[in-house]
C-alpha cells in the first residue's frame, strides 16, 4: 500500500495504565502488519510524537484511559478536533474503568499544593488540575465506536482495526462468529462499510452466551466468596452461589475469566439490553432466593459485602444510573449508547 | 526564568513529563507524573479477595504480589503445582517487559512501523526491520505465554488465594515449553545485535553510556525466605528485614508538582534530590538486582554477566549501559528460567489451591516484578474488606532515580547545546534503561 | 432558596389488587392525605423490576414506595414474595451508593386498609421531606495522589 493511501492513526491514553496501548501494539505481530495499513503519525507512547503532529488531522484515534485531569480532558477535546473517528479503546475510555472506583467514597485526600491548585513556589511546575468525578470518554466528546475491555481481547482490536482502519482490506480475516459480534460488524469487517456510529465492538448478549460452564438451575442458598471452595470447573459460579457478573455484562471475550475458573467482573459493561447493571445483579439474584420469610432473606442478604464495588467495577462513572455526571451540554452530542451520563 | 516542558515522553508507564527551568545558573529539572493513581482508594472497602485483581492496573506482576500477600492473610501455603504456576506467569512477565524495552531502544533507531513493502523512505532505512520483528514476534508469544497461564497477559486473573484457579489443558504443556525455547533463542540472537552495536562501545546509546544514576543504595527481594535485602551505594548489604517492615523502613515524601511520591530509607531522611550521593534514596530493578555481585544460576545469564563486568567493570554500577546490559541479563535469566519450568511434572498436579478458612486481618508480600520489587501490605476487618491498602510500587521507588537521571540527562545535553527536542530523547533513552 | 416548604415527589408502585384499591378507597372518602405522591398502578408488586426504582431516583424522585397484597394474599399467588425477596438486596445496594434508608419502602397494604394507606403516604412524605431532595451523589473534588 502506498504511504498516502494508508489510514492516519492516532494512539492515546489518559488516566489508566498501558494494557490497551500494548494490545494496539501486540496486534502488529499477533495478527497482522498495522504498518501496512496504519501510518501512526501520533503515538506519544511508543514514538514520542509532540501535538504539533496532529495539525494535518487524521482518520482514526485510538483512545484509552478514563477523563481523570485538565489534560486528559483537553486531550480528549484535540483528538476529537482532529480526527475523523473517535474510537473508545478500553473499559476506561468506554465507561470509566477501575479508576472509577475511587468514586465510591473511599477517602481520597489530595497532596496538599495539588489540591490547592497552585504551585508553592514561584519556580516550581504546577500540575493539571483534577476532574471533581472521573469521566468516561463519551462524557467529554462524541465517540464514533467502542471497544470494551479491560484490557480488550486481541480478537476485538483487530476487528476493530479490520473495520476502521483497513476497511476489510487486509487479508487477516477474523471469523465474526468467534467473539460473536454482531453483524453490522461483521459486514464492516469484510466490505469495509463503516458500521453504524456507536456501535460497540462486542457481543449482542450476555456473557452467559459464550460462557463455558453447565448451567443447571439457579439458586442461592447461601453465598460464597471466591476465597472459599467451590468447582473451577464445570459448574456455572453463579449456581454455586458465587456472585459473577456475567449476567449482566456484555459478551464478547469469549468467557476467558469463568473459564478460568474465576467470577466475570464485567470488563466489557453492562448488556445492551440491561438498564442499569447494580439492578440487574439485583433481580437476577434475589430471584434465586428460596425463602419465604422476610428475616431470613435478611439474613442471607447480610452475607453480601460491596455491592456497588461488585456491579459497577468497571463502570461506575458511565453506567451507574444512581451515580452518573449530570447531562452534558448539547453541544457534546453523543452518539454513544453505552453511557447513562 | 525561562521554562521548558518536555511532554509526553516516550515509554513511560505513567504519563510523564520533564519541566526544566532554567534561573540564571544551572537547570533545574522536575519529573512529574501528570495524572493521579488511587489504588489506595479504589480498594478500599473492597472485599479483600478481590486485590489481585484490581492492582494489576499498576503493572501486571502485581497479582501475583497481592495473591502472595492473600496467602499470607489467610493463612494458607499454595501446594507446589500453584507456586510453580505462578512463577512460571511471573518469568512469562519478565520476557515480555524486557523484550519491549529493548523493542522500544531499537525503534529509537529505526521507526518501528516502516512498511517493508512500500519503500517507505520518509521513514529512512529498513535494516533493523527483521530485527524488530523477532522481538515483537516472541514479545507476543511470551504474552501467549502469560494469557495461558493468567488467563489474561496484562490484568492476570488465575492467581487466588491459596494458589490458582485453573490447570492447565494437556496442549498447553508443549505450547508453553515450545514459547520458552522460543524466547530463549530470541533472546541469545538479540544478545548478539546488542554486543555489537550498542554495549559497550557501539553507536546507539552514544554520550548516554556513561550517565550514571548513583551512586544510590538498592533495595532488592532476598534469594531466600521473606527478607529484603538493602544494599548501599557501594554494594555493601546495609540490612537485611522482613518484607512485613518495609513500611517502617520506607516512607513517602510528596511534592506538589508530581502525582508521584518519593520513596525514601526513614533512617536516612528525605534530603532531596541534589546531592551526590543521594542519602536517603534507593532503587530497584533489574541494575539493582545485579548490584549485589552474586553469580546467576543459569549458564547463559551468568556468561552474559560476566561479559558485562569484563567489559565495564564489578558491580555495583549505575550507569545507562549497565542497565540496558542488566536488562538483557535478565531477559536470558528468565527465558532459561522459563524453559526449566515449564514441563509437564512441574506444571501438573491434584491440587491448584489450599482453600482458606477465614480471612486475617493483615497480609503481606514482596515480589520481584520485572520493572522492581514490589511490596504490599492489606489490612482487613473481620468481615475481609479492605480496611488500607499499602503498596510500593516501582514507580515510586524509582521516581528518585528517575529525578536524578532526568537531571543529569538535561545537564550534559545543554552543556553540548543540544536542541530541545534532542535533549527530549536523551531523557527518554536513559529512563528507559532503569 | 425557595421560601415554599420543600415538596418531596414520591413514586409510588401500587398493586393493581390491593393497594391501589386501597388508594382509591381513601381517595374517595376523603382521607387526609399529601399530596406529594404520584401513583403507578401495577398488575403486582412483584413486577416492579428494581431499575424502576432506580430509575425513579435517577430521574428525579425523592422517594419511592412499593405497595403490594400481603403475603399469602397475592392475586399471581406468590408475586409479592418476589418483591420481598428483591427488596433487602436492593435496599443494600442502595445504601452503599448514598440512598438513605427511608427513601426506598415497600409496604403491604390490602385492599380493606385504606386508612393504612393514608398512614403510609403521610408518614412517608414527611420522613422524606426531612431528609431532603434526593441528589445523584456527588463527588468530592480531593484526590489522592498514590
Amino acid at each position: 500500500m502506498r504511504a498516502e493511501q494508508k489510514k492516519k492513526l492516532a494512539v492515546y491514553t489518559a488516566t489508566g495504565c498501558r494494557a490497551c496501548e500494548q494490545g494496539i501494539l501486540d496486534l502488529n505481530y499477533q495478527v497482522s502488519e498495522i504498518g501496512r495499513f496504519a501510518d501512526p503519525v501520533f503515538w506519544p507512547y511508543v514514538l514520542g510524537t509532540p501535538w504539533e503532529a496532529l495539525q494535518d488531522g487524521v482518520d482514526v484515534a485510538l483512545f484509552s484511559g478514563a477523563i481523570r485531569t485538565e489534560a486528559d480532558r483537553q486531550a480528549a477535546l484535540k483528538l476529537r478536533e482532529k480526527s475523523q473517528l473517535m474510537v473508545a479503546v478500553g473499559a476506561c475510555a468506554a465507561f470509566g474503568g477501575l479508576p472509577g472506583l475511587a468514586d465510591l467514597g473511599g477517602g481520597a485526600e489530595a497532596p496538599a499544593a495539588a489540591a490547592a491548585g497552585g504551585a508553592a513556589e514561584e519556580d516550581k511546575p504546577t500540575l493539571p488540575g483534577i476532574e471533581p468525578q472521573t469521566l468516561c470518554l463519551s462524557q467529554v466528546v462524541k465517540v464514533d465506536y467502542v471497544v470494551p475491555g479491560c484490557p480488550p481481547t486481541q480478537n476485538l482490536l483487530w476487528a476493530a482495526v479490520l473495520a476502521l482502519v483497513c476497511r476489510g482490506e487486509s487479508p487477516a480475516r477474523l471469523s465474526y462468529a468467534a467473539a460473536r459480534l454482531p453483524e453490522p460488524v461483521a459486514e464492516a469487517m469484510a466490505s469495509g462499510m463503516l458500521p453504524p456510529r456507536g456501535t460497540t465492538f462486542a457481543g449482542e448478549k450476555a456473557v452467559c452466551g459464550s460462557c463455558s460452564r453447565v448451567k443447571e438451575e439457579k439458586k442461592f442458598g447461601t453465598v460464597k466468596r471466591p476465597y472459599q471452595e467451590y468447582q473451577e470447573t464445570g459448574r456455572c459460579l453463579l449456581e454455586q452461589g458465587l456472585i459473577c457478573q456475567g449476567v449482566a455484562t456484555q459478551e464478547g471475550c469469549g468467557g476467558i475469566c469463568t473459564g478460568v475458573g474465576v467470577p466475570c467482573r464485567g470488563c466489557f459493561g453492562k448488556a445492551p439490553a440491561i438498564f442499569d447493571p447494580g439492578t440487574k445483579m439485583v433481580s437476577a439474584i434475589s430471584s434465586t432466593f428460596d425463602s419465604k420469610d422476610a428475616k431470613e432473606i435478611s439474613g442471607l442478604v447480610d452475607n453480601f459485602v460491596d455491592l456497588a464495588g461488585t456491579f459497577y467495577r468497571y463502570s461506575l462513572p458511565a453506567q451507574c444510573s444512581l451515580l452518573a455526571t449530570p447531562d452534558q451540554s448539547s453541544e457534546t452530542d453523543k452518539g454513544c449508547d453505552r453511557c447513562r451520563g | 526564568m525561562s521554562r521548558v516542558t518536555l511532554d509526553a515522553l516516550r515509554w513511560q508507564e505513567q504519563p510523564a513529563q520533564a519541566t526544566v527551568t532554567v534561573n540564571g545558573g544551572a537547570p533545574h529539572v522536575y519529573f512529574q507524573i501528570t495524572a493521579p493513581r488511587d489504588v489506595a482508594a479504589m480498594c478500599q472497602g473492597r472485599p479483600v479477595e478481590e486485590l489481585p485483581r484490581i492492582l494489576p492496573i499498576l503493572s501486571p506482576a502485581h497479582h501475583l504480589c497481592a495473591a502472595q500477600a492473600l496467602d499470607r492473610l489467610f493463612g494458607v501455603e499454595p501446594p507446589p503445582v500453584a507456586k510453580n504456576m505462578r512463577e512460571a506467569l511471573r518469568l512469562a512477565l519478565f520476557v515480555r517487559h524486557h523484550l519491549r524495552k529493548f523493542y522500544f531502544l531499537v525503534s529509537s533507531v529505526e521507526h518501528p512501523f516502516t512498511d517493508f513493502w512500500s519503500q517507505d523512505a520518509r521513514r529512512g532505512s529498513h535494516s533493523l526491520r527483521p530485527l524488530l520483528d523477532d522481538l515483537m514476534r516472541h514479545g507476543s508469544l511470551a504474552q501467549e505465554a502469560a494469557i495461558i497461564l493468567g488467563g489474561r497477559a496484562d490484568h492476570p486473573v488465575t492467581a487466588i488465594a491459596g494458589g490458582v484457579s485453573r490447570a492447565l489443558r494437556e496442549e498447553h504443556h508443549p505450547r508453553l515449553a515450545e514459547i520458552a525455547e522460543a524466547c530463549r533463542s530470541c533472546a541469545e540472537r538479540l544478545a548478539g545485535f546488542l554486543r555489537e552495536s550498542v554495549f559497550p562501545e557501539g553507536k546507539v546509546l552514544g554520550e548516554l553510556r556513561g550517565l550514571a544514576a548513583g551512586p544510590l543504595a538498592s533495595l532488592t527481594a532476598a534469594p531466600e525466605g521473606d527478607g529484603l535485602v538493602l544494599r548501599d551505594a557501594r554494594g555493601a548489604e546495609m540490612e537485611r528485614f522482613a518484607a512485613a517492615a518495609v513500611f517502617d523502613k520506607v516512607d513517602l515524601h510528596r511534592e506538589p508538582w508530581s502525582h508521584e511520591p518519593f520513596a525514601f530509607l526513614k533512617a536516612k531522611g528525605w534530603q532531596g534530590l541534589g546531592a551526590t550521593p543521594a542519602e536517603g534514596l534507593f532503587f530497584v530493578g533489574p541494575l539493582a538486582r545485579l548490584n549485589g555481585g552474586v553469580a546467576l544460576a543459569t549458564p547463559l545469564a551468568e556468561a552474559e554477566r560476566q561479559r558485562l563486568v569484563e567489559a565495564i567493570g564489578p558491580f555495583p554500577r549505575f550507569e545507562v549501559v549497565a542497565a540496558y546490559w542488566a536488562l538483557l541479563v535478565e531477559l536470558l535469566s528468565a527465558a532459561e528460567g522459563l524453559v526449566a519450568l515449564c514441563q509437564v511434572e512441574k506444571l501438573t498436579g491434584p491440587v491448584l489451591r489450599t482453600i482458606p478458612k477465614a480471612p486475617g486481618r493483615e497480609g503481606h508480600a514482596a515480589l520481584e516484578s520485572p520493572q522492581g520489587l514490589i511490596c504490599h501490605h492489606f489490612r482487613a476487618d473481620e468481615r475481609g474488606l479492605v480496611e488500607e491498602v499499602r503498596v510500593l510500587d516501582t514507580a515510586t521507588a524509582n521516581n528518585g532515580l528517575f529525578g536524578i537521571v532526568a537531571q543529569r540527562a538535561v545537564e550534559a545535553s545543554l552543556a553540548q547545546k543540544r536542541p530541545w527536542e534532542e535533549t527530549k530523547k536523551r531523557i527518554e533513552l536513559s529512563l528507559l534503561a532503569y | 432558596m425557595s421560601e415554599q416548604e420543600f415538596q418531596p415527589k414520591i413514586v409510588a408502585f401500587l398493586c393493581n389488587w390491593c393497594t391501589y384499591v386501597a388508594a382509591d378507597a381513601a381517595g374517595v372518602s376523603r382521607f387526609i392525605q399529601k399530596p406529594n405522591v404520584r401513583a403507578i398502578r401495577v398488575n403486582c408488586s412483584g413486577m416492579v423490576d428494581p431499575s424502576y426504582i432506580v430509575k425513579a431516583f435517577a430521574s428525579g424522585a425523592d422517594g419511592v414506595l412499593i405497595g403490594g397484597c400481603h403475603p399469602g394474599d397475592c392475586h399471581y399467588i406468590s408475586g409479592n414474595i418476589k418483591a420481598m425477596r428483591r427488596a433487602p438486596l436492593l435496599k443494600k445496594l442502595l445504601t452503599e451508593l448514598g440512598v438513605e434508608d427511608q427513601r426506598f419502602r415497600l409496604r403491604w397494604i390490602a385492599a380493606s386498609e385504606p386508612s393504612h394507606f393514608q398512614k403510609t403516604v403521610n408518614e412517608m412524605t414527611e420522613e422524606v421531606r426531612k431528609l431532603g431532595p434526593f441528589t445523584r451523589k456527588k463527588k468530592n473534588a480531593k484526590r489522592s495522589a498514590a
